[in-house]
């Protein structure tokens, strides 16, 4: 009797244990990325959904200005059509400010996309989209700044 | 005739006579005196089923509820001079995490209950026995497991697998160390972050100064994984009356699940709170 009691009881812990990580539920990725829902922390999504596109808040896309599509001379120089967006970002010079990197792999806050998408001091011109808003929710630029943070790979 | 019945009735009656008291006397055999469980007994230098927040290796006997109830009040007592800290009544007059447990023996040596902070967090947890400290056993070692869920247990869930080891010291008290891994204590997506689950060893200990006064200290440092702010640690003091433990304590936050304590304190501070709990069968 104890014996069998014993062990129905270690089994419940076994299984509660094992419910417990079966239960396991992380945060939505979509519900962070907000207006932006299909947002993932890679190039193709981030050419996608925030440089390519608009969002369900309202915010412009990059590509409106940042683009040689129809002749145009892209904004400041920098090109955010989907076949040289990757080349014109990482480790590239901004022509906006003297020293500064457009995306450097792996460091997410000095990149100057960041800063400019972010308005941070020190940016020359105005923040991103000068539309003047709406601007990038801070879930979105989570996920471009994890993109950045780990290695800003073109996948 | 009449005599034959009054004879048929009279042996009659001296048959259940003769056969109620021998039925009677087989029913009222004594039996084997029951065993009495010992974890009914109060254990002196472990009187409760967790430290301050920690969960302690204590068994709760079989069949019997505890019932705990955890405030945490919200105002930091260093905020303001002590004439502020005065007027709100050293910060009884702020909001409070509250919390309500209520823990079930399911066996001898397992427990398990549910543990609702008025932040809609609900935590399920269950603790075995695994071996309880004796003369053949240094420790004593009990299995873990717990999972809490915000928003009434419908959003963000962290499960937790841990050990409780406890030793008792002499007849000061008892110590812990509690390694523990707590998944999902990370706010943000997984996607988004490097670390997701935090493991951490829960060190405390509950020392008895007077026969029914006790101080209690706990701290979970985090080892691993995601390690936010500082360290979370309380320090109380408290009295068993009865049934009854009453808890005054100072935490650097206000946190009380485990997943809370995963995400650590703040490290500057220090926030007043209190743990009343009743045992429903002394």
């Amino acid at each position: 009797m104890f014996e069998s009691c014993y062990r129905r009881s270690l089994w419940i812990v076994l299984l509660v244990a094992f419910g417990s990580l079966a239960t396991a539920c992380d945060e939505k990725l979509s519900d962070l990325a907000g207006p932006s829902p299909n947002l993932q922390p890679t190039f193709a999504s981030v050419q996608r959904d925030i440089f390519e596109a608009a969002d369900a808040a309202g915010r412009a896309a990059c590509t409106n200005c940042h683009s040689d599509v129809g002749g145009r001379n892209p904004s400041g120089g920098l090109n955010l059509r989907h076949d040289v967006a990757y080349a014109a970002l990482i480790g590239v010079a901004s022509r906006g400010k003297a020293g500064a990197v457009r995306v450097i792999p792996g460091d997410a806050d000095n990149s100057y996309v960041v800063q400019k998408l972010e308005g941070a001091p020190g940016i020359v011109g105005e923040r991103m989209p000068r539309t003047g808003g709406p601007y990038l929710t801070e879930g979105q630029m989570t996920i471009l700044k994890r993109w950045i943070a780990t290695g800003a790979n073109n996948d | 005739m009449t005599v034959k019945r009054l004879l048929a009735a009279a042996a009659l009656c001296a048959a259940v006579l003769w056969v109620t008291p021998a039925h009677a006397q087989q029913t009222a055999q004594p039996a084997p005196p029951a065993e009495r469980d010992p974890d009914l007994n109060l254990n002196a230098l472990q009187p409760d089923f967790t430290i301050s927040s920690l969960p302690t290796t204590l068994r709760l006997p079989r069949y019997k509820f505890d019932f705990r109830v955890t405030h945490r009040f919200g105002r930091p007592l260093g905020q303001g001079d002590f004439d502020d800290l005065l007027a709100d009544f050293f910060g009884l007059d702020s909001s409070a995490l509250i919390g309500l447990e209520l823990r079930f023996g399911f066996f001898r040596g397992t427990q398990g209950g549910i543990y609702r902070l008025n932040d809609r967090t609900i935590e399920f947890f269950v603790e075995h026995s695994v071996m309880q400290e004796s003369e053949s056993h240094p420790i004593g070692l009990t299995a873990y497991a717990a999972d809490d869920g915000t928003n009434n247990f419908t959003d963000s869930y962290s499960p937790a697998l841990g050990a409780i080891v406890s030793r008792t010291v002499g007849r000061l008290g008892t110590v812990y160390a509690e390694p523990i891994w707590v998944n999902n204590t990370n706010p943000l997506p997984a996607e988004v972050v490097d670390h997701n689950s935090t493991f951490m060893l829960g060190l405390g200990g509950r020392f008895r100064v007077r026969r029914t006064v006790y101080v209690v200290v706990e701290a979970a440092p985090r080892l691993a994984g995601y390690d936010p702010d500082t360290t979370h640690w309380t320090v109380g003091l408290e009295k068993l009356v009865g049934g009854h433990m009453f808890q005054i304590n100072f935490s650097n936050a206000v946190g009380t699940t485990i997943s809370q304590i995963a995400r650590g304190g703040t490290s500057n501070d220090v926030f007043l709170g209190f743990n009343i709990t009743r045992k429903f069968w002394r």
